[in-house]
C-alpha cells in the first residue's frame, strides 16, 4: 500500500530532513520496517533496544492513535497518512 | 535575551488560571526574534503535575510555521504548586528519547517558558535547556505595548 508518511522534529533528522515523503507497508509495522530500509537508523531512532516502540513516539493512522486501532497491526489502504511524531512534554513531577 | 509583549505575557498566565487544576501546555511562535502569538495545545496528560502536548495539534502548528515563515519562539507549560523553572522531568524530556542528556535537546534554539501559580502575581520565565541537562534561564524583556 502506497501511504504518505509525515514526521516532525527529532524524526524528521533521520529521513534526510524531509517533513513528507512516500513509503509503503501492509500494516503499520511493516510500514516502519520499510523506512528503515530506506532511512537506515530510522528504527533505532524511534524503538527501544527490545524493539519495541518508544513510548513516547505517537503513530497516527490519518488521525487516529494506532494504539486505538491495532497497533502496529494496523492495516494500512493506498492512499493513507501516517504520521510518526515524538511526544512533548513534562511536567513538575 | 526573549522579548515578549506584555499582552503575550498575559496570554500565558490567563490560559495557566484556565486549565487548573491541570498544567497548561502550548507554544509561542516567533518572528525576527520577538515572540508573536500564543497558540494553546491541548494537554492530553490532563494532569495537575504532567503535560504532554497533543502530537497532532503540534504537527499543525508546525505546518502553520511552515508557511507563514515564524519560528517555535517558545514552549511553555506551567506548574501549579512549584516554582517556574525545569523540572528534572522537564530537562529529561528535552531530549529525545527522553533522558539522553548528552545528545542535542530536541529544540535548542527554542526557549522553555514556565509559567508558575505559586506566587501571586504569577511567575513567568524562560530558559534554554542545554546537552548535558544543563537548565540557563534567559531572563525576560516584557515590552509593554
Amino acid at each position: 500500500m502506497a501511504v504518505k508518511v509525515h514526521v516532525t522534529s527529532v524524526i524528521q533528522k533521520v529521513v534526510d530532513g524531509q517533513r513528507e515523503f512516500d513509503s509503503d507497508g501492509a500494516t503499520v509495522g511493516e510500514l516502519l520496517s520499510n523506512i528503515d530500509r530506506q532511512y537506515p537508523g530510522f528504527a533505532q531512532q524511534i524503538m527501544a533496544a527490545d524493539g519495541k516502540l518508544h513510548r513516547f513516539v505517537n503513530i497516527y493512522l490519518n488521525d487516529e492513535d494506532v494504539r486505538f486501532l491495532d497497533g502496529q497491526e494496523t492495516a494500512l489502504s493506498d492512499g493513507d497518512t501516517v504520521s510518526i511524531l515524538p511526544a512533548l512534554a513534562g511536567g513538575a513531577r | 535575551m526573549p522579548q515578549i509583549a506584555r499582552a503575550l505575557v498575559e496570554e500565558l498566565i490567563a490560559h495557566a488560571r484556565e486549565e487548573l487544576p491541570n498544567e497548561c501546555c502550548g507554544m509561542v511562535h516567533g518572528r525576527d526574534g520577538a515572540a508573536v502569538a500564543v497558540h494553546r495545545v491541548t494537554n492530553v496528560a490532563a494532569s495537575p503535575y504532567r503535560y504532554e502536548m497533543n502530537p497532532l495539534q503540534m504537527m499543525r502548528l508546525e505546518r502553520a510555521r511552515d508557511e507563514s515563515g515564524e519560528t517555535l519562539f517558545a514552549i511553555y507549560h506551567s506548574h501549579v504548586a512549584s516554582e517556574a523553572r525545569p523540572s528534572p522531568t522537564d530537562v529529561r524530556m528535552a531530549f529525545f528519547p527522553p533522558g539522553e542528556i548528552e545528545r542535542e535537546p530536541m529544540f535548542p534554539d527554542t526557549f522553555y517558558i514556565l509559567v508558575s501559580l505559586v506566587s501571586e502575581p504569577p511567575s513567568v520565565r524562560a530558559f534554554h535547556v542545554r546537552t548535558g541537562g544543563v537548565v540557563e534561564e534567559e531572563p525576560i524583556a516584557v515590552i509593554e505595548a
